[in-house]
């Protein structure tokens, strides 16, 4: 048994090497985007049946997001990007979950040495999956800051002049703060990765020591830390937008 | 950049996974979101305005209730007073007529009265002269008599005795 911390590639397409992370990526946007707008189409004044669910999520999740801003209209502003991070992830690391990911899949011959090529693989059980979104929620937290406050108002909480009010202890903090950005990143991919690769090994030890029924525990488990995991994406993604878009004299006070 | 081939990141699929998650995110925000929170925002308006409709509607009856209440006891009111000051006025009126009345019939009688003196007077002096008349006419006619009769001859020669 071995287990790859790298996405194995399935097929190349024109020189794109088609990574099984990457097709389960795919297949669960596709899937989210056709459920999602299927749900939510037609609303009717009135709700009924699945509609009243899916209007309860929205509110939820809008309500939710406020709590966090204290501001509607920036809630609004926030919605489209921590819901998606919130779905996405959590169907991502649903997907893993799934009878057949990591387990199922074709030997192949490398150098020699014989691996297995699982056909599915968790979206986040690759680094590539968990930088990227770090790299679009960490961008668009900028993007958010440099909209709400200008160029300059978002510059001024990176780059203080030593000569001003806390001198040169503020010009320090503002590289830290700079140096944070840039930790966000790691600490968003890592986290996630870790988090849902470190269950998948779970998963596949349990499965190869023993087959029924004791993995079963650990398959809910795993079940909770996707939902965990997806709110905690989400979740610091709204901390970091409110953080973005209030000035230092807001934060003052 | 080694470290970064050995955790598997691959700058052609790093890019992928972002386009298709910034994909994902698009097609949910236009055809999901938008709707349905433009929808739910529509909504809240709606039952927002039908609550504020509704408080503003039973205000408005409350105060149409209490305007009207006021109206009556108002119209109560005054009608209370047109009919104590009519009926003051007529009792008023009619005292005064019947002083008038009362004057009236006075001067009448009193007119009356002087009229009966008067006429009684004229009768007297009328009946005056006609009684003088006749009391000459008969002292004359007595008199002529008695003075014819011996009786009457007597006496005057006695007197003249």
């Amino acid at each position: 048994m071995e287990i790859s911390i790298i996405a194995e590639k399935l097929f190349s397409l024109g020189g794109f090497p088609v990574t099984n992370s990457f097709f389960v990526a795919v297949l669960v946007a596709v899937l989210l985007a056709i459920t999602v707008i299927f749900f939510s189409r037609h609303p009717k004044e009135i709700p009924r049946g699945v509609q009243n669910v899916v209007e309860s999520i929205f509110e939820g999740l809008l309500s939710f997001i406020e709590s966090i801003t204290n501001d509607r209209k920036q809630a609004r502003d926030f919605f489209p990007l921590v819901a998606t991070i919130f779905l996405f992830v959590l169907f991502s690391n649903w997907s893993g979950l799934l009878p057949g990911a990591g387990t199922i899949g074709l030997n192949e011959t490398n150098a020699g040495q014989v691996s297995m090529v699982p056909f599915l693989r968790g979206p986040a059980a690759d680094l590539n999956m968990t930088v990227a979104l770090s790299l679009v929620a960490v961008i668009s937290v900028q993007v958010f800051g440099i909209l709400a406050l200008g160029i300059r108002g978002y510059g001024s909480k990176f780059i203080v002049a030593p000569w001003k009010k806390p001198y040169v202890i503020g010009t320090v903090v503002g590289l830290l703060e700079l140096i944070g950005e840039f930790a966000k990143i790691l600490s968003f991919s890592f986290r996630l990765f870790g988090n849902v690769f470190a269950g998948e090994v779970l998963l596949t030890v349990m499965l190869t020591l023993v087959p029924y029924l004791v993995p079963l525990p650990f398959l809910l488990l795993e079940t909770f830390v996707g939902v965990v995991q997806a709110a905690v994406f989400s979740l610091l993604t709204i901390v970091f937008l409110k953080m973005a878009v209030t000035s230092h004299a807001e934060e003052a006070h | 950049m080694e470290i970064l081939k050995q955790i598997g990141i691959d700058g052609k699929l790093l890019l992928a996974q972002a386009v298709n998650f910034l994909i994902l995110l698009f097609i949910l925000h236009r055809f999901a979101y938008k709707p349905m929170l433009a929808f739910l925002e529509k909504r809240t308006e709606r039952i927002e305005e039908g609550l504020k409709n509704a408080d503003e509607a039973k205000k408005r009856l409350d105060e149409a209730a209490k305007g009207e209440e006021r109206i009556l006891a108002e119209a109560r009111e005054e009608a209370k007073k047109i009919v104590a000051e009519t009926r003051e006025a007529s009792e008023k009126r009619g005292q005064e007529l019947v002083a008038e009345f009362e004057k009236k019939a006075e001067k009448i009688v009193e007119e009356a009265r002087e009229r009966a003196i008067e006429e009684r007077e004229k009768l007297f002096r009328e009946a005056k002269g006609e009684i003088a008349d006749l009391v000459i006419a008969t002292t004359e006619k007595v008199l002529r008599e008695k003075l014819d009769t011996d009786d009457a001859k007597k006496s005057v020669s006695r007197f003249l005795a």
